[in-house]
């Protein structure tokens, strides 16, 4: 019986789900084929529907 | 890179390579000496190729983890050349240019697939111009231009002033070089080049070898110095872009291409507009639709105040062409299907909101895990199970399983985790009572 996940990609979504599986205290290995995460979010300045700093 | 996958819901077995950095995770500091003083430049992916990073680099300033790591696809020292600058430069001791892949075997209980999605490829639709005209862009290029923290430090500048600034820096290197040489010349003979020139056209000096180099080496530093002033002249007519157009389904609701609509590119087109009025006021943004569909909380009183409070032009019509003046401005051709007119409007810069694509290689990851892609190559779900595959114990969330903006994945993506620990919990469960029963037997 495994009791860690894996996630494979690092966007807004794999992270999501990373952070809320952690805070369920369980393992998560995140897989993300770049260098760093946070996906196509982190090339965005702002976010709609509040114009938010996305990082 | 996940290699492979085998095993099923609550026993899964996963080959992961762990690509090599070339720098020691545990000791770099991320202060970035290297990448300052790393002599190859390298046209940067995260900028979209608008900006320039290093052959060691970070994705991103801000990015986690923050280790910097050596791309051998450029760096000197994988490319046969002599370098290992950073090596010098590393206080910290983390270069490491034998560092190896590492092949990690993982044992998990469920997956969640996150790969997201691809930007459209505006090429695919030649009548736009995107990659022929220099100041027609695709919103992701956008998002960079109009950044803060992007190259151009969110002032929107058209690629062509781009191009023609650099252009600009390099015919002034090479002109001070040529100045250089005439000045060689000038020492040597005792003369300035201006009379030089005077006597020999005159036929006042005899011809020799060296006398001929003088002549053509002025006339040629005239005749750059002539197209340098020229080019400096274009260049200063114009600041930055301030006349936009937002170019709507490029490449979605679109028979030859996706059929499906992208989702959330009329809402970023308006934030994109408010975004750059925002920092130009006397920008007048123009976006082309067929419909605007802005379906969210509070994104229908986005786009209402978008067109009252910062006056942006919502036009109805789907663009048919986009060709070019000689100044290199856009010239959008459309038919206003509310007057039923056809129409054109000349801009700085036309922005291409792109479709929302499965990445390149979701083929591959759907063959490694075993689950169904569906008809649009994204992975497969049922309406009911909204976040499940084809394969218990794998789920899905955000654009990868189809395209939705950022609250949406968020919403699937604690679904989806959910999802997965409820696995994790039931098995631990079973696990207990067939445990509990082979200690107690009946
Ligand atoms: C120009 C533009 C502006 C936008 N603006 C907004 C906005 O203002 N507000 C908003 O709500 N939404 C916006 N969006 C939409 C937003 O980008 C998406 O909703 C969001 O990024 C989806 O996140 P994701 O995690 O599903 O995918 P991604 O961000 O694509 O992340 C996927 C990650 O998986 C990785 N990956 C892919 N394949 C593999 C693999 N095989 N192995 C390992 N890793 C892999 C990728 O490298 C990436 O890091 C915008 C989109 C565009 C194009
Ligand atoms: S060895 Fe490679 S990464 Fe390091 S400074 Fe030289 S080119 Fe740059
Ligand atoms: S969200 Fe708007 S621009 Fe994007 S495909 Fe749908 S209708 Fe077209």
């Amino acid at each position: 019986m495994n009791k860690d996940i894996l996630i494979i990609g690092g966007g807004i979504a794999g992270m999501q789900a990373s952070l809320d599986l952690g805070d369920m205290g369980l393992q998560v290995h995140l897989v993300e084929k770049l260098t760093c995460i946070g996906g196509k979010m982190a090339q965005l300045d702002k976010t709609f529907p509040t114009n938010d700093c996305a990082i | 890179m996940v290699e492979k996958v085998t095993g099923s819901k609550g026993d899964f077995t996963v080959i992961v390579r762990k690509k090599a950095r070339y720098v020691n995770e545990d000791l770099c500091t991320g202060c970035g000496a290297c990448a300052e003083k790393c002599p190859t430049t390298v046209p940067d992916d995260y900028e979209m190729g608008l900006g320039n990073r290093k052959a060691i680099y970070r994705h991103y300033a801000q990015g986690i983890p923050s280790v910097f790591c050596i791309d051998p696809d450029y760096c000197r020292t994988f490319q046969g050349k002599k370098c290992g600058v950073c090596q010098k430069i590393c206080q910290a001791k983390a270069i490491d240019y034998k560092q190896e892949d590492k092949v990690l075997e993982l044992k998990v209980g469920a997956i969640i697939l996150a790969t997201g999605y691809d930007l459209f490829d505006a090429t695919r639709i030649s009548e736009y111009g995107y990659g022929r005209l220099a100041n027609v862009v695709n919103s992701m290029e956008f998002e960079r231009l109009s950044s803060a923290s992007g190259p151009t430090e969110g002032h929107v500048k058209r690629p062509s002033d781009l191009r023609d600034h650099n252009l600009i820096k390099t015919k002034e290197k090479s002109l001070k070089k040529s100045t250089r040489t005439l000045a060689k010349y000038e020492k040597k003979h005792k003369m300035s080049t201006a009379d030089f020139y005077k006597q020999f056209t005159a036929g006042n000096i005899s011809d020799g070898d060296e006398f001929e180099k003088w002549v053509k080496q002025y006339e040629n530093v005239r005749e750059a110095t002539r197209k340098l002033e020229e080019l400096k002249a274009r260049a200063e007519k114009f600041d930055i872009a301030t006349r936009l157009a937002f170019i709507q389904c490029v490449g979605s609701r679109d028979f030859r291409f996706n059929k499906y609509c992208s989702s959330y590119c009329c809402m970023h087109s308006i934030k994109e507009a408010m975004m750059a009025k925002d920092h130009d006021a006397r920008t007048e943004a123009y976006i082309f639709n067929m419909d605007l569909r802005t379906v969210g909380k509070g994104f229908e009183e986005y786009k209402v105040r978008g067109a009252e409070k910062l006056g942006l032009h919502y036009v109805r019509g789907r663009v048919a062409e986009i060709t070019q003046d000689e100044n290199e401005n856009p010239i959008i051709w459309y038919e206003e299907t509310t007057s039923q007119e056809v129409k054109s409007l000349t801009v700085d810069l036309a922005v291409l909101a792109v479709a929302c694509e499965a990445p390149r290689g979701i083929e591959k990851v759907a063959e490694l895990v075993g689950v169904a892609l569906d008809h649009n190559r994204f992975f497969k779900t049922a309406p009911l199970n909204p976040l499940d595959t084809t394969v218990p114990g794998i789920f899905v969330c955000g654009c990868a399983q189809g395209p939705v903006d950022i609250p949406e994945s968020v919403a699937q993506a604690s679904s989806a985790a959910s999802r997965a620990a409820e696995v994790i919990w039931q098995s631990t469960i079973e696990y207990g009572e067939s445990h509990w029963k082979k200690k107690n037997p009946e």
